[in-house]
């Protein structure tokens, strides 16, 4: 499902149908997913319509930026050590206009089939409200539904002496830098710092030239996916999430 | 007829120890502060929009104001001098005169020191719900003198900034996330492990129902008539009265599908005769004194011992 369409198209996977149909002197997006059922006009041509995973963090509302995943299994990680772990992570559909070159685009629908539940990261008085999800752990790369879960290639890295007792890790969607193509990629680290805090991101590949917003990994070649969040003109947010009430 | 050549602009109208001051003087200082108070305000206006997206408003407002106020302080008390007041002079008057006008302007000054610590000390941002001194709504906007609130039927409420301050604030989305509660009552006769089971089952469908703090829904109370489930749920504060209104009907309705049913107020009446009160002997039976069992009418006389 995922790619680039030209109007008029039409698109169906997973009970999931996507098409942009003319009418008269104007195209009518339409997008039925169950029950749910979403309906745009569009006006101007030589459009071009985007469907790619983006930071699922926009459905039902989006009402933080945060994503916690907890580890299905705790995982205790000795003092100085450095190790790569995969988890998996709800994937959200995002469709976008833009014009002929891929340019300026512009969200025009998102939709998800996984379940969506949140929670409080920290304490009631002073903590933030987070997306939850909760992922097996993986030593090598999953093989999952790119239209439902996508893979997190999570570098743990304890800069402590202790060992580290790990069940959870909060992500910012400010940060996030979602490839697809086959499945649905990110790639983090989780940097523990002591007992109780850690700090995580993720890790941009800046590439030049022709591989510019591809991503290169196991040989496979991932196209990097328009976010809703990258899209914003960002003031001063942090593209780093500090968990301060543990992990 | 000789007219005389008199500038009006050169004519002294005062002196002072910085020298005569002109017509001329007058104007100079009115264009300043003019274009001063016009200058703070576009650049007020241009900082707003240019921050609208980058800084929320509870934080760039009372920026805003105090570069506006700021600005226009430093250069009224700058040209001070093209009056012919001297800054220093006015600052040891100052002392006096902040006495003589503390207590003709008690309320005004109150008002405004309050305005002052409601920007710093921040118990309640621009936008916020709060409930003040009875009043419950969304902070509009603080100013130095006066808070504005929209209450939730729409209306315009200006509260004194001292007022504010010294009364006591319910800051309704002063924390991420609150609880709400119901309480549901079931019959005697219904399975309440059943009822907190599919009221449990909903929550776990409801997104907005956080998974941490984790809800509780447990018996609460064996009254009278019916049993009571106590419902404990937390939720984002933005969220929470758009999902107490939808869960509840929610309840409801699943559990009366599930033949669980809320239960009107009830009484189990044990209506015994005269014969069955009495003890077992034998006696002559006596047609005439028959006894009869009454139906029971009078509410307060349900029970027969």
């Amino acid at each position: 499902m995922y790619g680039y369409y030209d109007p008029p198209f039409s698109v169906e996977q997973e009970g999931i149908s996507i098409s942009v149909e003319r009418t008269g002197d104007r195209w009518t997006y339409r997008r039925t997913s169950g029950k749910d059922e979403v309906e745009r006009l569009i006006l101007g041509d030589r459009k071009r319509i985007i469907i790619n995973p983006v930071e699922p963090l926009n459905t039902p509302k989006e009402i933080t930026p945060n994503l916690l995943i907890e580890f299905e299994k705790t995982l205790l990680l000795a003092g100085g050590e450095k190790k790569q772990i995969f988890l998996t992570f709800p994937v959200e559909i995002g469709v976008f206009i833009s014009d002929t070159g891929n340019k300026n685009p512009q969200l025009i629908d998102v939709l998800t089939l996984v379940r969506q539940k949140f929670t409080l990261y920290g304490e009631v008085s002073n903590g933030v409200v987070c997306k939850h999800w909760k992922s097996r752990l993986y030593s090598v790369s999953p093989i999952l539904d790119p239209l439902q879960e996508g893979i997190m290639e999570l570098t743990l890295r304890n800069a402590s002496s202790d060992w580290a007792s790990i069940s959870k890790a909060v992500f910012s969607a400010y940060g996030m830098k979602l490839y697809y193509d086959g499945d649905v990629f990110m790639k983090a680290r989780m940097d523990i710092l002591n007992r109780n805090t850690a700090e995580t991101g993720f890790d941009i590949q800046p590439i030049n030239g022709e591989m510019k917003g591809y991503l290169v990994k196991d040989q496979k070649i991932r196209k990097e996916a328009f976010g809703v969040y990258g899209l914003r003109k960002l003031g001063f947010v942090p593209l780093k999430f500090y968990m301060g009430w543990g992990f | 007829m000789i007219l005389p050549d008199i500038n009006l602009l050169d004519f002294t109208l005062y002196s002072t120890s910085e020298g005569p001051v002109t017509p001329a003087d007058l104007i100079k200082f009115i264009a300043i502060l003019s274009f001063s108070i016009i200058f703070s305000r576009v650049l007020t206006i241009y900082l707003r929009r240019s921050l609208k997206d980058r800084v929320s408003k509870d934080v760039g407002e009372p920026i805003l104001k105090l570069l506006y106020y700021g600005t226009l302080v430093v250069i009224f008390i700058s040209i001070l001098p093209l009056i012919g007041l001297d800054p220093s002079g006015l600052l040891l008057a100052g002392g006096v005169a902040g006495i003589v006008l503390g207590f003709a302007s008690q309320n005004i000054v109150g008002n405004l020191v309050s305005g002052c610590f409601l920007m710093f000390e921040r118990p309640i941002k621009i936008g916020d719900q709060v409930e003040v001194n009875g009043i419950a709504g969304y902070v509009t906007d603080i100013r130095i003198i006066s808070t504005l609130m929209r209450t939730y039927d729409g209306l315009l409420v200006r509260i004194p900034n001292q007022q504010v301050f010294t009364t006591n604030i319910t800051n309704i989305v002063g924390h991420p996330v609150r609880r709400f509660e119901y309480t549901i009552r079931i019959r005697y006769s219904d399975d309440a492990g059943a009822a907190i089971w599919l009221i449990k089952d909903l929550i776990d469908k409801e997104p907005f129902a956080l998974l941490s703090p984790s809800p509780s829904v447990f018996v609460s109370d064996l009254a009278d008539s019916w049993v009571e489930i106590a419902v404990r749920i937390w939720a984002p504060v933005s969220e929470w009265f758009g999902l107490k209104t939808r869960l509840l009907w929610n309840i409801k309705k699943t559990l009366e599908e599930n033949g669980i049913e809320i239960p009107y107020p009830q009484r189990v009446l044990h209506i015994k005769s005269e014969e069955e009160k009495k003890p077992q002997v034998i006696e002559e039976p006596n047609e005439n004194k028959l006894e009869e069992t009454e139906p029971v009418l009078n509410f307060e006389e349900r029970v027969l011992n």
